[in-house]
């Protein structure tokens, strides 16, 4: 997960606890920034800025409707 | 009516406003088309045209055939430098590898994306339209007044700016942000998004005047593979499935299996992927001040995922209607609402049979085609048009006849 490495806690400050033990996120690495799983997201928990796909943490309900139709395996889920 | 906005723009602070009539988010065949049509149709409004990429055009996603009729309704394409291909023959492959020869003629073509978008962009610009490379919409509110304002993001960080439009045609593909700010309804269930990856492969033999399609669920489960030539040795080679009825593997890992069993000396080039909604145009493409078009709207004919001519009818289509609505000074829901009633007359309604179509032979499996693959080839070459063996394969194969039903109800 992208948390500060020196541990300085903004984690806790900008993030409010997630609503499901798991949520998914996007490996940036893999990502192809191709779109496809926004409109598969039933909460509309993902959006692309400009260099980026960025899944919602606190509107993502864990369904995993995103994660087999990437075309690259861009997206995992993980404990939230 | 409608009054001319002043020329000015506001400053702000480090905050820029920028008012336009017409704001087009997305520069693709359907926002350039829509870009076009609005100044051609009102040459007196100003209409800006969005392309969050540094150039139109980049990166392709796209198999980039198109039919040639179609084509023909936007341009010509013979002689043209975004023409990479001209078909003639349309090869489907069983799933049993049995090759099946269509006879058509003019069958269409294969675009050079990169050339036909610019090339699309740059004549809207020759009209009058503003295009803003490198900017993104970052979202949008409505105002008081009804008009829009949108939040503009550059690449290069230099703060957001404001633009405020009368109309907003969002044309912004399959991520659709513009449909989902504006509270229309852009979501597709799994069974009907087709995920997509694509190879550029070099030093393959084919017929360079063919495109080639092959089905199979250990193929392209829900989809197909195809390989659409770009030049004689050098072609787009890809497949679309749904990944519901695919095993563990996503399009990419099932793409390189289909490219080492079919073309194991092929050097594969750049990859992209991507998203085909192969769905219906959705239930509403408009609001108070807001048309959708394109892939943001589903406009994609769910048999054969093609979209680009599709884009173009659509986004000349919201041109046309935006201007005319702004010349009147309504831009209420009500009056954009022709907009959707046309389209649907246009090609909407036809979708919906197609996706009915679709839906039926999905219920039918490998050996079917294997069967319905001979049952063709015994038809002489030079006679076996789609027609014919449609036709053929009716008679021989009963079970066709309740996925024709469907297709006529």
């Amino acid at each position: 997960m992208l948390d500060a490495p020196d541990g300085d806690g903004y984690r806790l400050r900008m993030r409010p606890a997630p609503t499901c033990p798991e949520i998914a996120v996007v490996d940036l690495q893999v990502c192809d920034r191709c779109g496809l799983c926004l409109p598969l997201c039933p909460p509309e928990a993902i959006h692309l800025e400009l260099t980026d796909l960025v899944v919602d943490r606190t509107t993502c309900t864990g369904c995993r409707k995103c994660i087999a139709p990437c075309p690259v395996g861009a997206l995992t889920m993980v404990a939230a | 009516m409608h009054r001319p906005l002043p020329r000015r723009r506001a400053h702000d602070g480090r905050r820029v406003t920028h008012d336009t009539d017409v704001l087009v988010i997305g520069a693709g065949p359907a926002g350039a088309l829509a870009a076009w049509e609005a100044k051609r149709a009102a040459p007196e409004l100003d209409v800006v045209l969005l392309e969050r990429d540094a150039r139109v055009g980049t990166p392709v996603r796209c198999a980039e055939g198109v039919g040639d009729a179609g084509l023909r309704e936007f341009a010509d394409p013979d002689g043209a430098p975004w023409a990479a291909r001209k078909i003639t023959r349309v090869v489907f492959v069983a799933p049993d590898d049995t090759e099946v020869k269509v006879a058509e003629r003019d069958v269409g073509w294969i675009l050079d994306r990169t050339q036909f978008d610019a090339f699309l962009a740059e004549r809207a610009v020759a009209l009058g339209a503003e295009l803003l490379v490198s900017t993104e919409a970052a979202g949008m509110t409505c105002e008081p007044d009804g008009r829009w304002r949108v939040r503009l993001r550059g690449a290069g960080g230099g703060g957001e700016t404001t633009c405020r439009a009368r109309v907003v045609i969002g044309t912004d593909g399959v991520e659709a942000m513009v449909g989902r700010w504006a509270g229309l309804e852009t979501r597709v269930p799994a069974r009907d998004m087709e995920s997509c990856a694509q190879y550029v492969v070099e030093g393959i033999d084919f017929d360079p005047d063919a495109i080639y399609l092959q089905f199979g669920a250990g193929i392209a489960p829900g989809g197909y593979a195809w390989l659409f030539p770009k030049s004689p040795g050098v072609a787009n080679v890809g497949l679309g499935l749904v990944a519901l009825k695919a095993d563990a593997r996503n399009a990419r890992q099932y793409l390189d299996e289909w490219i080492a069993r079919r073309y194991p000396r092929g050097a594969k080039r750049t990859c992209t992927v991507g998203g085909v909604i192969a769905h219906t145009t959705i239930r509403q493409t408009y609001t108070d001040g807001v048309l959708v078009a394109g892939d943001a709207a589903h406009m994609i004919n769910p048999l054969s995922g093609g979209g680009i001519v599709n884009a173009m009818k659509a986004g000349r289509l919201a041109g046309r209607v935006a201007t005319g609505a702004i010349r009147d000074g309504d831009t209420s829901a009500h009056r954009l609402s022709a907009y959707h009633a046309e389209w649907m007359a246009q090609l909407g309604d036809d979708h919906l049979k197609y996706y009915r179509l679709k839906r039926a032979l999905e219920d039918l499996d490998d050996q079917f085609f294997n069967s319905l693959a001979r049952t063709a080839n015994r038809i002489p070459a030079e006679k076996r048009t789609l027609g014919r063996i449609f036709a053929h394969a009716l008679v021989r194969h009963p079970q066709l006849i309740p996925v024709a039903a469907r297709f006529f109800m």
